[in-house]
């Protein structure tokens, strides 16, 4: 897919949702504004005097405000569910249904597009409360003693706080308001990257927020007539007009001077005349459906029997097999598990219970599990507390006064679940013919389970040439996956397709030592001192693939990756196309 | 759970009821419900608040992301001392800026939103990591060994409001690195060798003074 200046077809749906929101917010919905119109008429403009009609118009304000904002929540309340479903995420995006990459690419906005709707929920609860307040307000000052049933306020001039307070609707929503408060002040960018507990903690009152907007809706606050053949909105009641002390000639003489030329000598015709009706009945009012039951039932019972599945699936702890300890801070672990299949580039979230109850921790797979082997593993960086206390359980450090000996120590592997396995989008890179592959430090883990898959057998995927690309600070992370890249590197020669992996392997510091290790040449000689030049590379990418659709994948910093994007955005001279492909995290 | 800082939540909180505040009372004063006047205070509360509350304060551990532009706001915070550093002062005053706001309609949900931070400035006080000691495989350290009891009353748990202080950018000194090159050709000891023969050789009737010094005796094996 062309990006043009970095227009992309995910950037239409946005586009698009954003437009169907507007339709909904002006009101377009047809059963809300033809039963609004009918309440607020038959309910204020009862008799049609021009005073009324100004009331009329205030009242339509608040109410149409609040109306508008409700369909446009229902609408993003049912669709923020969706992207968060990453089970059924992770199964699109490998089977068959998906054959688009294009489709494909979209569910890697999925993050984004969960906070977009995040934001709209925060906006347009904004306007619907203070629309809401204002309406409370109108209906305490303009109780309507005609039409008792459709008053929200139980006496003329009842204080609104009282009114928000006391009644289901009032009380749920002040409620859900504090509960999206503390939602969203959690939620910035900045509490995620410092203290993501705080995040995720307050998150999972989503589900209060729900079971309050079903109660909220079932308060029947908006009532439509049941009988309009009988009553018409505008109809003229005889009991009544005694009551308000105008005569039924004077009426007509007063409003309908114009079109009744013939004068007013007998008051039959009128009545007969279909232009104004007399009431035959009392007007009689019924809660409308909550629609907001219809909206948000489809997706939560599809997140509920989605958290269900996961819950089950990992409830049956895996079994570690081993427990390495790399250079760099760095812990691999090795283990296996029933029923368990992941495709390359997938990630798991750990579960420790001995480390701490309620945490888990995504981690990608460095190697999946095959056919012939079941085994599959993770590599941690250590970096935090909750890395820190699982490294200590599964390599206790050499106590000096132990009598155990290391070896039966590590038997006792603490229990641990996994959750998973879900996508993202570096699972595509076999599905170009030509990837590059940037890794940032510990960022190569993704890239180590292609690698691995490709060691396994190369020739189902589409790919055909891969750029791997791998900058670190220190020398001693190549050590990480250089068996792996040697033993991946002898195949492909063996196999006689040598171009099949580049490596370039770049080192970022450049005092210190500049050799990975002495049996590692081929690696040595890939080694780059500094930083790479990436208008160079892609440069040479392009010309060496010429007319093809070059994927480029980045796991690593943030500026590594917006360069690299802005990169592929750009035009070339060879006809070749870059696709950025972003992963987000937090 | 004991990780936590509160302290950078609170923070954000109060920064949104504060124009939650000033929103509620335009609306109140530009609409002259009865009453206004709320209204006016409501917005000068809010303002206030806002602009206490803009510079983040600094992480015990990590790097914090500061807000853009507030470093001018930072030096006006530091001026007033331990008013301002200390959470529980910050606190009560939240909950004091907060309550006249309550009396009118349009501004009572600022009111909510800032009792509610001003009530987790209140847990940063009172909530010391307990978890943190009861948890296996921790290697003591002083952190926790004076965290091991729970307190129930007012812990001294050290949070308060530092400052982000920019670093002084240490200019790389431009040649600071090319030293002298050697002064005799290979091969050549490592520095630490070269200093030792250089002191015995003042001390004893070494042989020839001249720029070579062989770490090793070389003999020249004549046949």
């Amino acid at each position: 897919m062309e990006s043009v200046g970095g227009w992309h077809p995910g950037h239409a749906l946005l586009q698009l949702f954003l437009c169907q929101m507007l339709g909904l917010y002006t009101g377009w919905n047809p059963v809300s504004s033809t039963s609004l119109n009918n309440t607020v008429s038959s309910s204020v403009c009862g008799s049609c005097e021009l005073s009324c009609c100004q009331e009329f118009w205030r009242f339509l304000l608040g109410l149409c405000l609040s109306r508008a904002s409700a369909s446009v929540l229902n609408l993003n309340c049912s669709l923020i569910l969706l992207p968060m479903c990453r089970t059924l995420l992770a199964y699109l995006r490998g089977s068959q249904k998906v054959p688009s990459r294009r489709t494909r690419r979209l569910l890697d906005k999925s993050r984004t597009f969960h906070i977009t709707c995040g934001v709209t929920i925060c906006i347009f609860s904004g306007v619907h409360v203070a629309a809401h307040l204002v309406n409370a307000l109108n209906f305490s000052v303009n109780y309507s003693e005609d039409f008792v049933e459709l008053n929200a306020a139980r006496y003329r001039d009842e204080d609104p706080r009282k009114l928000l307070f006391t009644t289901v609707p009032g009380l749920t929503g002040v409620c859900m308001v504090v509960v999206l408060f503390l939602m969203i002040t959690a939620s910035t960018y900045a509490i995620r990257v410092s203290n993501y507990d705080i995040f995720w903690y307050t998150h999972n009152l989503f589900f209060v927020f729900y079971m309050l907007l079903m109660l909220h809706v079932s308060g029947g606050l908006l009532k439509y007539q049941t009988n309009l053949d009988t009553h018409s909105p505008g109809c003229i009641n005889l009991n009544r007009t005694s009551s308000q002390n105008i005569s039924l000639p004077e009426y007509f003489s007063e409003h309908f001077h114009e079109p009744f030329p013939e004068g007013f000598s007998k008051s039959e015709e009128f009545t007969q005349n279909t232009f104004v009706k007399i009431c035959v009945e009392e007007p009689r009012f019924q809660a409308n459906f909550p629609q907001t039951w219809l909206w948000i039932s489809g997706p939560l019972c599809l997140y509920c029997a989605e958290r269900l599945y996961r819950y089950i699936r990992s409830n049956k702890p895996v079994t570690i097999i081993s427990v390495i300890s790399h250079p760099s801070d760095v812990m691999e672990i090795r283990m296996v598990k029933e029923n368990f299949k992941a495709r390359p580039g997938q990630y798991i979230i750990l579960h420790c219970p001995s480390v701490s109850a309620l945490e888990n921790h995504p981690f990608t797979l460095t190697m999946c599990p095959t056919e012939t082997k079941a085994t599959f593993g993770v590599h941690l960086k250590i970096v935090g507390d909750w890395t820190e206390r699982f490294r200590d359980l599964l390599l206790p450090p050499p106590s000096q006064d132990s009598e155990i000996l290391p070896f039966i120590q590590s038997r006792n592997y603490p229990k641990l679940y996994i959750d998973g396995p879900f996508g993202s989008p570096f699972e595509e890179s076999l599905n170009y013919e030509v990837s590059l592959c940037v890794a940032g430090g510990i960022g190569v883990t993704p890239f180590a389970s292609i690698l691995n898959t490709l060691l396994d057998d190369w020739k189902p995927y589409k790919l055909r040439r891969l750029y791997f690309i791998w900058v670190c600070r220190d020398i001693q992370s190549f050590c990480w996956f250089a068996d792996l890249l040697c033993v991946l590197h002898n195949k492909f020669w063996q196999e006689n397709r040598p171009d099949y992996v580049n490596i370039q392997l770049y080192l970022s510091r450049t005092d210190g030592i500049q050799i990975i290790g002495e049996k590692y040449h081929i690696l040595n000689s890939r080694l780059f001192i500094g930083r790479p030049r990436w208008k160079l590379l892609f440069d040479e990418i392009a010309k060496c693939n010429r007319g093809k659709t070059v994927g480029v994948f980045c796991c690593g910093p943030n500026s590594l990756s917006k360069t690299l994007h802005k990169l592929s955005n750009q035009n070339n001279s060879y006809g070749t196309r870059f696709e950025y492909n972003k992963e987000s995290f937090s | 759970m004991g990780q936590i800082e509160w302290a950078m939540w609170a923070n954000e909180q109060a920064l949104a009821s504060g124009l939650i505040l000033i929103t509620g009372g335009i609306v109140a004063t530009a609409g002259h419900f009865t009453q206004w006047y709320f209204g006016a205070y409501s917005i000068v509360a809010g303002v206030f608040v806002c602009l206490l509350e803009y510079p983040r304060g600094k992480r015990k551990k990590g790097s914090t992301m500061e807000r853009c532009g507030q470093k001018y706001m930072t030096a006006v915070v530091k001026l007033f001392g331990p008013l301002t550093r200390n959470y529980y002062i910050r606190a009560i005053l939240h909950l004091l800026l907060s309550v006249p706001a309550g009396f009118l309609l349009a501004t009572i949900l600022g009111t909510a939103c800032l009792a509610i931070a001003s009530g987790i400035y209140l847990l940063c006080k009172f909530l010391p990591p307990a978890e943190r000691a009861a948890s296996p495989g921790c290697a003591p350290s002083s952190v926790c060994a004076g965290f091991c009891v729970y307190l129930p009353r007012a812990a001294v748990r050290g949070e308060q409001w530092t400052p982000i202080e920019p670093k002084p950018r240490e200019r790389p000194h431009v040649g600071g690195t090319i030293k002298q090159p050697p002064s005799n050709p290979p091969p050549r000891p490592p520095a630490e060798a070269r200093k030792k023969p250089s002191e015995e050789a003042e001390a004893a009737e070494g042989p020839s003074a001249g720029p070579q010094d062989n770490p090793i005796p070389v003999t020249d094996e004549i046949v």
